[in-house]
């Protein structure tokens, strides 16, 4: 008969964090034994799962998991598993990311204690975000930071790193698979935490979209894309009203809007109609975004009169649009 | 993974595209040859701006994708941005789908022969160990497939089996890829022949076990050449398998003993799996142990016994490996009237015969027209099957407005449809005189939907499509 997948192991979780561990200084060694370390690593981390996931349909034991994150806390064996994330096996790079979102949603009252743990070492969240220059674990590493986001402490943390404007970079990165990945960890750090977001977006406002400017400059088209689509939701959020009065104050920002309402891309030029919408609408415009306005009247009217009308189903579009039509019409010098 | 002679390059610029091996709505799928690696490739080319799906949700499926690594699930090589489309670079299997080999052995051992079975147990055991294994791994990274039948498995020469088409494949567990088992989904996808009672109710959602259900079907599939009820429409096929029992290998059949060469270990496979309760249903896992599977040989049995002798009958060069189109023509009989004739999907000889004939259409004009082009219709009919409609244009010969007519005299498209038709025709034809890139336009249909419909425009539900053809 074949042996089960978890085997039919009776180690304490103690027994099994400490085999893990053994295993992992050894790959960390890297000498001619890392071999058979990495396929003991492969095994442990099975046995790991079975002990949090339940084995065979059975429920998970509850004690045994609490040791078992107990063991993991006192071993540092997280760190461990992320620093080494390269050199394991294809499979056990997912077990990881599996193991560790896991321990991070365990819960005791109303503490999470592998969220304190990770708040008293962030090198380790610096590590996971250093993650997405090497291909091999760019997305196994975005699944745990997207995990760690969820907490507001962590997101703090990785917001107000310097390495935070690496992600501007990441989203560009020629792979897909990763740049889209890197790009939804990113958004979750902008917009997760309402508050936290807007504070650090307000602070910040210069340097952030002095970069952002880039994104929506892009050659990439899914970049131009993507990030014109997060700037509208971005703007429009009523925690960002700071940052959307600063905004929508540029000149230089309102004539991006209307450049790329003129893009060859359908998809770009009605991201960009949403953005150029809150320029339209504020009452208080300033001097030279009225000035823009007015003397583009008849174009912009003429633009619009004629911008999506195959979108007869959206009503709500088709309201707004009629509506900056009639504000521009009736603007005064 | 980690290799980096196993990483492919991303950049249009290291491949050279060799022919298109098939056509959808919003992608491509081209054969492909990539230059650095000296290794031929599959490229699916995917138009973002048609594409209904989100960035996001594209994102996750070549996530999903990238993260599997299974040899009986298609090879994920790598993924760019080529201006507004998605290049996904994937492992070429030459000898396409199940589906296109059942197509070719039925060709090849006669429809009268083809009646009492198509593919040999042994052929069958073998196929589905390897498709089993693929679920097997599938179903313990948390995902299901939602779409498994004869045109997503595709065989490579040398016989090996694999599981493709994520296209609809969702993920079973949240962000995190926590398993819990509680999680269901709750969407409509799939094909409906294959499609399991549980998804088509859309009560209680539904988990993994919706794939073994597809299996069933696809172990039916493979022994008769369709699956049961293939002939009727959607909402006809989904009220048979709510309300009748269990569909076997009888289900199809026009005489007794029929199939009698299939044993008592096949069919209890495919009984368990067709249980409408899908907890009674068994796990890839425990289809594995079935002693149907001792008969299961290796790839290079499948490679002789199912391949080799099909090289007199070439890959059928259909636009539509994985999707189900009924297709047809629009032409002129010798009176000048536009008449439509279906191509029967089983008689290929035939529609071999009749593109030959449309390429001959003389000319009726005085010589100073442009160029004929070759067009398609890609159109749901009232049965809601999807229809191929070729016809040509001719310019200062035929009009835009005459098609459209004809289009609604035979029937082809509704009358609610006529403006929007001609003018998406008017569309294509003026962007082709420009020498446009762009080969098709998708749009609206003002027919709107069945009642029980969702406006899609991937499926090509209350949408047409009309395109060029080379």
């Amino acid at each position: 008969m074949p042996l089960p997948i978890f085997g039919k192991s009776h180690k304490s979780p103690a027994d099994v964090v400490k085999n893990l561990k053994e295993a992992l200084v050894q790959i960390e060694k890297g000498d001619k034994k890392s071999d058979k370390a990495i396929e003991e690593v492969n095994k442990w981390l099975q046995t790991v799962k079975g002990i949090i996931y339940g084995q065979e349909g059975q429920e998970p034991n509850s004690e045994q998991v609490a040791q078992l994150a107990q063991e993991t806390y006192n071993a540092n064996v997280l760190p461990m598993l992320i620093k080494n994330l390269a050199k394991l096996e294809f499979e056990s790079k997912k077990d990881v990311a599996q193991i560790f979102n896991n321990l991070l949603r365990r819960q005791i009252g109303t503490r999470s204690p592998t969220v304190e743990y990770l708040c008293a070492r962030p090198e380790i969240l610096i590590t996971l975000v250093k993650g997405y220059e090497m291909p091999e674990i760019a997305v196994t590493c975005g699944s745990m930071l997207r995990e760690c986001i969820r907490h507001d402490h962590l997101a703090k943390v990785l917001l107000h790193h310097e390495s935070f404007y690496h992600f501007f970079t990441y989203v560009e990165v020629s792979s897909f698979d990763i740049a889209s990945d890197a790009f939804s960890t990113f958004k979750d750090l902008i917009t997760k935490h309402k508050t936290i977001c807007a504070e650090f977006l307000d602070t910040n406002y210069d340097k952030f979209f002095g970069e952002y400017q880039k994104l929506l400059n892009s050659e990439n088209y899914v970049t131009r894309r993507q990030s014109l689509k997060l700037l509208g939701e971005l703007l429009l959020d009523r925690h960002n009203f700071n940052v959307m009065t600063r905004y929508i104050s540029n000149p230089d920002n309102l004539k991006l809007m209307m450049n790329l309402l003129r893009e060859k891309s359908k998809s770009i030029q009605f991201e960009a109609f949403h953005v150029f919408k809150v320029f339209v609408a504020n009452p208080n415009k300033p001097r030279p975004i009225a000035d823009i306005l007015l003397r583009n009247r008849e174009r912009l009217v003429d633009f619009l009169s004629n911008f999506h009308n195959d979108r007869t189903e959206d009503e709500q579009f088709n309201d707004e649009k009629a509506y900056l039509i009639k504000q521009i019409q009736e603007m005064r010098a | 993974m980690g290799d980096p002679a196993d990483t492919w390059p991303s950049g249009k610029e290291h491949y050279q595209i060799e022919g298109s091996i098939g056509v959808g709505a919003t992608a491509t799928v081209y054969k492909a040859f990539c230059v650095p690696r000296n290794e031929k490739c599959a490229i699916k080319c995917i138009n973002l701006e048609k594409c209904q799906t989100s960035v996001d949700e594209l994102s996750h499926e070549i996530q999903a994708m990238s993260q599997c690594a299974h040899p009986n699930v298609v090879n994920y090589y790598a993924s760019f941005v080529v201006g507004e489309e998605l290049w996904v670079i994937m492992r070429l299997l030459s000898c396409g789908s199940m589906l296109d080999i059942l197509k070719r052995k039925i060709k090849a051992m006669g429809k009268e022969q083809a009646m009492y079975g198509v593919v040999d147990e042994v052929s069958i055991a073998t196929i589905l160990r390897e498709v089993l294994k693929g679920l097997e791994y599938f179903h313990s990274t948390g995902q299901i497939h939602r779409d498994i039948k004869a045109g997503n498995i595709l065989i490579a020469d040398d016989g090996t089996v694999q599981i493709a088409d994520f296209g609809v494949s969702g993920w079973l567990a949240a962000s995190g890829g926590d398993l819990s088992r509680q999680r269901v989904r709750h969407t409509f996808v799939g094909t409906p022949c294959w499609m399991a009672p549980e998804v088509m109710e859309q009560v209680q959602g539904y988990d993994y076990k919706a794939d073994i259900w597809s299996l069933g079907i696809l172990a039916i599939e493979l022994a008769t050449g369709t699956a049961p009820y293939h002939k009727y429409p959607p909402m006809k096929v989904l009220m048979l398998t709510l309300q009748n029992d269990p569909p076997n290998l009888e289900t199809n059949t026009e005489k007794k003993d029929q199939y009698k060469a299939y044993g008592k270990s096949f069919r209890n496979l495919i009984k368990d799996c067709l249980q409408k309760d899908p907890t009674k249903r068994p796990t890839a896992s425990e289809l594995l142990k079935y002693s149907f599977f001792k008969k299961a040989k290796d790839k290079k049995y499948l490679a002789h016994a199912l391949i080799e002798n099909l090289a007199a009958f070439p890959v059928a060069n259909t636009s539509s490996s994985s999707k189900k189109v009924a297709s047809g023509k629009l032409k002129k009989n010798p009176q000048g009237e536009w008449e439509f004739e279906y191509d029967s999907s089983d008689s290929d000889e035939e529609e071999e015969g009749k593109s030959q004939e449309t390429v001959k259409q003389e000319p009726i004009g005085d010589g100073a027209e442009g160029p004929t082009l070759n067009l398609v219709l890609r159109v749901r009919n009232q049965q809601r099957e999807l229809n191929d409609i070729k016809f040509d244009y001719t310019p200062q010969c035929d009009t835009v407005d005459g098609i459209a007519h004809e289009l609604v005299t035979a029937e082809l498209i509704d009358c609610h449809d006529l403006v929007i038709v001609a003018a998406n025709l008017r569309k294509l034809i003026e962007l082709a005189e420009k020498k446009s890139d762009k080969r098709g336009v998708t749009f609206a249909l003002n027919s709107g939907v069945a009642p029980n419909e969702i406006p899609d425009e991937r499926t090509l539900t209350g949408f047409a499509q009309i395109s060029l053809i080379d």
